[in-house]
């Protein structure tokens, strides 16, 4: 996958760009509205990470930009202001979602992976890993081709792991994942904990590999060297 | 006690205290001037009669009124050559009592010792006083009827002033400036210039508050960002258990940050009244939706829900409001409820009502609205749920209280809007205990 991010912030910009390389993904970036302009003009990228505020500019208008062109891209609004307005306009004008800094890497990762898979493979809606199978259609996850009794909550959970695999998702992040920015996810570790532990149990129930590692002090890991 | 009867009550009094005073005076000197101006003219026609008997004309001076006997003596002249004697008599009728006036003069006419005494009759004492307190009486009892009178209509007018300038006061919001009325009156000028003063001094302070409280949120969110997404790219480096329990306090830290940064935020807007409204939203659907999304964390401490829900309950709420509103009410009616505990919504026309089991409060309930209060200082909430709670129901109309009685906590959110008769109309609907 070939993403742009356009960020002001150069601190920010490099996070995004060493998270999604290390996914194998190529990432440029572009600090300005003009500079972002000029990549979109002369290359073609599946995705592009849009901030709304830029220091020469709107992020809305880069937008207005994209759709005048007909550029194909997948973009994915991040906003500093978490105005409902600004997500709104965001969205109405053709962005295809938003997040709302400050953000997790791995929720960044997931959205723009489903924005991806939406827009680029024509909405292939199976992701596999080995012997597991999700259906983000049907929300259905098969273990061994065994159709796991799990729950909508599970099922994200599930996916969030699968599509950040490898890496360490802190308890904070997964609980934003699931349950959104507005809720006390520091209130909510037991309920990540729990849910993590009847995943577990239904995924070894099926047969399945435990992927699913406790990485101390921090959160759990999707861990795909297990066989 | 209102300003113009103090006024009034005052003039009052000193117009009592001042009048007996200057009506002693007058009289005393009245009575003295009448004495002085009788005694001078009776002492003329003494003299003049003295010059007419030397002249061998009749005694009597024509056209002089009044009497005058002559007397000639055989001893020889008194020392005091004019004596003033003033009797009071009564002379019946009409007149009653009156002052009679003598003047004896004693001169020497052509040899021989003669007494000239003139005399007249003019009003006593007694009656001046008497004419006198009855002109004073009706003179008091006057002014006393016009100083009421005239102090209530001019009131109106000198102190409209002073009325329009409290008005202003009163409905006075830190959010708007003012503009106070000019006048003529020195006191309210400066009284007026004073309040413009201060009012616009409030609403300038409050905007910059406002302005910094809302950039710095603002400005918060990029560095929030890069510490968060630093700590996460460095978990994922090659690090030792020891490390991992710093950045994991980190992250919390962070995460506690942010929260505590959006919902600062949040309140903000609110106080800008940037979630206004003017149309209504189906309110049930938005309680059914978020009491959905909380279902897995339900059934995860295995609480039972009862729930009753009116059906077309319509409320003029933005839907973000509603959203965090019942999303915050029914976060805590789950976070602090106890493993297979309870809770029980019910939702009517008139209000909202989660009743759920858990560990009695510990702290005074009425605090529990107050930003950053939290019955357990050091649980991991932040405490700033309720008091946006607070807020949300305030910029709707609606009134939230909580009480705690038989191990259930209740908090019940009253619609307000509803005409309170509706309310009333309807017996055992308990109105809401103010803790």
């Amino acid at each position: 996958m070939k993403v742009l991010a356009v960020e002001d912030s150069k601190e920010i910009g490099s996070s995004i760009r060493g998270f999604l390389v290390r996914e194998g993904y190529i990432c440029e970036l572009a600090y300005s509205f003009y500079e972002a302009r000029e990549k979109l003009a002369l290359f073609t990228y599946d995705c592009i990470l849009l901030d709304i505020m830029l220091p020469d500019g709107s992020g809305l208008e880069l937008l207005k930009f994209i759709k005048t062109e007909k550029i194909q891209s997948g973009i994915l609004i991040i906003s500093a202001k978490d105005a409902l307005d600004d997500k709104i306009d965001g969205l109405d004008a053709g962005a295809d979602d938003y997040i709302t800094k400050p953000f997790h890497l791995p929720e960044l990762h997931a959205r723009l992976r489903a924005i991806y898979r939406r827009k680029k493979l024509a909405g292939n809606n199976i992701i596999t890993f080995n012997e597991i199978t999700l259906n983000t259609d049907t929300l259905e996850a098969t273990v061994n081709d065994v159709l796991l009794d799990i729950t909508r909550k599970e099922f994200d959970l599930l996916l969030y792991l699968v599509i950040n695999k490898n890496r360490v998702l802190s308890r904070q992040s997964i609980a934003t994942h699931l349950w959104g920015d507005y809720t006390d996810n520091l209130a909510n570790f037991d309920f990540v904990y729990q849910h993590i532990k009847n995943l577990r149990k239904k995924i070894s129930a099926a047969n399945g590999a435990d992927y699913i590692d406790t990485v101390y002090g921090l959160g759990y890991k999707f861990n795909s060297s297990k066989v | 006690m209102k300003l113009v009867d103090k006024f009034t009550l005052w003039f009052i009094a000193i117009t009592f205290l001042v009048t007996p005073i200057t009506s002693y005076f007058f009289c005393y000197t009245l009575v003295k001037k009448i004495d002085s101006t009788e005694t001078a003219r009776l002492s003329e026609v003494n003299a003049t009669t003295a010059s007419r008997l030397g002249k061998g004309l009749p005694a009597n001076v024509p056209g002089k009124g009044g009497a005058t006997d002559v007397q000639r003596l055989t001893t020889a002249l008194p020392q005091q050559r004019t004596q003033v004697r003033k009797t009071d008599v009564y002379n019946g009728g009409v007149n009653g009592m009156e002052s009679l006036l003598t003047v004896d003069s004693y001169v020497t006419i052509n040899g021989g010792n003669y007494r000239i005494s003139s005399y007249n009759y003019i009003p006593s004492s007694r009656q001046v006083i008497s004419t006198i307190l009855g002109t004073i009486t009706w003179k008091l009892l006057l002014i006393v009827l016009c100083v009421v009178i005239t102090a209530r209509l001019v009131s109106q007018r000198i102190l409209s002033s002073l009325r329009q300038t409290m008005k202003l006061i009163q409905g006075f919001n830190v959010k708007r400036k003012v503009q106070f009325p000019k006048t003529g009156t020195r006191e309210f000028r400066e009284l007026n210039a004073f309040l413009q003063k201060m009012t616009d001094k409030a609403v300038d302070e409050y905007a910059a508050v406002k302005e910094f409280s809302e950039n710095a949120s603002h400005e918060l969110q990029t560095p929030l960002a890069i510490l968060r997404n630093k700590l996460e790219l460095l978990s994922e480096t090659n690090i030792g258990e020891e490390q991992a329990a710093l950045l994991g306090d980190m992250q919390n830290a962070i995460e506690k940050l942010t929260k505590i940064n959006r919902s600062l935020t949040l309140l903000a807007r609110m106080e800008n009244n940037e979630y206004a409204v003017s149309e209504n939203i189906k309110f049930c659907r938005v309680v059914k939706d978020v009491l959905s999304a909380y279902e897995d964390r339900i059934e995860l401490k295995n609480l039972s829900v009862r729930s009753d829900f009116e059906k077309n309950v319509l409320l003029k709420i933005h839907p973000v409001l509603a959203d965090m509103l019942i999303n915050n009410l029914l976060g805590n009616a789950v976070r602090h409820n106890v493993q297979d505990g309870h809770i029980d919504i019910s939702l009517t026309q008139r209000k909202l009502e989660i009743r759920n089991t858990g560990l009695p409060p510990e702290m005074p309930t009425h605090e529990l609205f107050q930003r950053f209060k939290k019955s357990n200082q050091c649980s991991e909430s932040v405490g700033l749920g309720l008091s946006i709670v607070k807020q949300i129901c305030e910029v709707c109309g609606f009134y939230i209280s909580y009480h705690y009685s038989d191990q259930l906590h209740t908090v019940t959110v009253q619609f307000r809007s509803q005409p309170r008769e509706a309310v009333r109309a309807v017996p055992g609907v308990s109105l809401v205990n103010s803790e």
